[in-house]
């Protein structure tokens, strides 16, 4: 800088106001996207089973639902650790705001956990219905709360039941759409903050979300087989790799055409989000999430849906690129939420942001929350046995 | 009892039903009273809101009683800085224009903690052109003094540079240009 000008460079340079210098939303706000994203693409799995007929995600199907169910439940854990006070949760429902898209994101997380359940129940009906049959007392009545008092297994009941399934199924797709694409919205809807205030956010968010929930399902699946020394389904997971390659492509694209054509429309704030990205956030965005995690994964997907892979291979290779993908929509999530913080409104300067360990959005409860959908995972597969080839479907699970 | 083929579906949508109105019920009934009567949210809360007693006078009501500080406080850098800043609020100290308690007086070391609450150069967000910024005790070791000094041995509080344009003047001193 030209030493005349320096006085006036200090006056237009790394200006932060003093309500931007701490970011707010933090790692919990990182992690509501990133837990509603593996519901929403868990549901797309079992969707594809039980709506679009496709035959080879059966192995896996009632576990995405499962899988799903674990993670929906511990959606509101992170965004109630961020705003403290959870009792006051219930009034955002009693007296919701029409122009408020949290208390409609309220309404529509509990229209997506009783589709989910009502879906579950009636999938696992025939099951359900047989262990009530062999126990007694207390667990008999858990049983009969879960089969809603019928014990009905006639052809007729499970006609109707594989007639709910479809429709519940059909229903999810929708739901579980709106309840992801509305956490993508939030962001969208910020019109402060330039880097997010764009209507791709709500599809990005959608498209990773897809991403996040298949990768999340295929590394569980073939890392729970692999422990308990079962074989894996490669079919299956050949099915799953090919569908997450179509979904990581439109995700990447979306991610990479915010970026261009924020830059080839030199928007307003151009030159704050630029710098953003070159700056603060060159590591995190261009490194991790755009090279290592995205990059690599295409190189990798492309390999193993392209080329004949043997089967050893095929599965190994699926859970490195699901795991990498993981980290990948991570990245995403942290560098669009804390890095559109990191940007001050004065247009002049960036923050810093330091994680802490103890604080109630550091990160041992960062650990914590994402334990927590592991450990329900574990204690519903004991009602609900998460996979049930080798023995007979009454109902058909959808009756394929 | 005898379930039949679709007792179970019944029974779910007979379920969700009491379900709603039950939600509909409990929105109704818990739905605090005052709800909605000017717009979205509780018309009592804006009595609740006057009703809440104030805690601070302002410098108006501070300078009125204190006519000596008024004078030293309005000629120098901080006249604009509020009273009740730095010694608490006017509530704890008066009430009806009566003294009902001493607000704490800061010293020593508390005095430097409240000085770099806005003279810290480590405040990235204050621009130098606005507030003059120090890093300690580097200022104490440029200025040649100890660096157990506190701010007000050469700051008065109230005006800052008070004694030291004072000591400027007695000596002659010119500023190093």
């Amino acid at each position: 800088m030209n030493s005349v000008h320096e006085g006036a460079s200090y006056l237009i340079s790394n200006y932060v106001f003093p309500n931007d210098l701490h970011v707010h939303w933090s790692m919990m706000i990182v992690l509501y996207p990133y837990l509603s994203g593996l519901v929403d693409g868990a549901f797309i799995v079992a969707a594809l089973y039980y709506v679009f007929g496709v035959k080879s995600l059966k192995p896996i199907a009632r576990f995405s639902l499962i899988f799903a169910l674990s993670f929906l439940l511990c959606v509101g854990m992170p965004v109630m650790l961020h705003l403290g006070r959870p009792e006051r949760n219930l009034n955002m429902l009693i007296t919701p705001s029409p122009s408020s898209a949290m208390a409609g994101g309220g309404y529509l997380f509990m229209v997506t956990l009783a589709v989910l359940l009502l879906l579950i129940l009636f999938l696992y009906r025939t099951f359900l219905v047989k262990q009530q049959r062999q126990s007694k007392g207390l667990k008999r009545l858990f049983y009969q709360v879960l089969t809603f008092g019928s014990d009905n297994l006639s052809d007729e009941a499970l006609a109707l039941d594989e007639k709910v399934i479809k429709f519940l199924a059909a229903l999810g797709i929708p739901v579980a759409t709106i309840f992801h694409g509305y956490v993508g919205f939030l962001f969208g809807g910020v019109k402060a903050n330039p880097s997010w205030s764009t209507p791709l956010m709500p599809v990005i968010f959608l498209f990773s979300a897809c991403v996040s929930g298949i990768s999340g399902i295929i590394l569980a699946y073939i890392v729970i087989k692999r422990f308990r020394k079962e074989a894996v389904d490669t079919a299956c997971v050949r099915t799953l790799i090919n569908t997450l390659f179509g979904f990581f492509i439109l995700a990447f694209s979306f991610e990479m055409l915010e970026v261009f054509s924020h830059h080839y429309l030199r928007s307003g704030y151009h030159h704050m989000v630029e710098g953003l990205l070159n700056g603060p956030l060159f590591i995190s965005f261009w490194i991790w999430q755009v090279g290592i995690c995205s990059l690599g994964p295409l190189l990798i997907l492309g390999w193993l849906c392209l080329l004949r892979v043997k089967d050893s291979a095929f599965v190994i290779g699926s859970a490195i690129v699901s795991f990498i993908l993981l980290l990948q929509v991570l990245f995403m999530r942290w560098n669009v939420i804390i890095g559109g913080q990191l940007m001050s409104k004065s247009a002049r300067g960036y923050t810093e942001f330091h994680p802490e360990w103890f604080d109630k959005e550091g990160i041992i409860a960062v650990v914590f929350v994402m334990a927590v959908p592991f450990i329900i995972l574990f204690i519903l597969s004991r009602i609900f046995p998460l996979w049930m080839e080798g023995k007979s479907e009454a109902q058909g699970a959808g009756g394929k | 009892m005898q379930s039949t083929y679709n007792s179970h579906v019944k029974r779910i949508v007979v379920g969700l039903i009491v379900i709603v109105a039950l939600g509909l019920a409990g929105k109704k009934l818990l739905a605090p009273k005052s709800f909605g009567v000017y717009g979205h949210y509780r018309a009592d809360a804006i009595e609740e809101a006057a009703a809440i007693e104030i805690r601070h006078g302002t410098n108006a009501s501070c300078l009125s009683c204190h006519p000596f500080e008024a004078q030293i406080h309005l000629s120098g850098k901080h006249s604009t800085i509020s009273c009740e800043f730095c010694h608490g609020p006017y509530a704890d100290h008066a009430k009806n224009g009566k003294k009902i308690g001493t607000l704490p007086v800061k010293t020593g070391e508390e005095i430097k903690i409240l000085c770099l609450r806005c003279h810290n150069r480590a405040i990235q967000a204050r621009p130098g052109e606005v507030i003059k910024t120090v890093i300690m005790p580097a200022h104490l070791e440029e200025q040649k003094v100890k660096t157990t000094h506190i701010c007000n041995q050469c700051h008065h509080v109230h005006a800052p540079l008070r004694y030291i344009n004072h000591a400027k003047r007695i000596v002659g001193m010119q500023e190093a240009s």
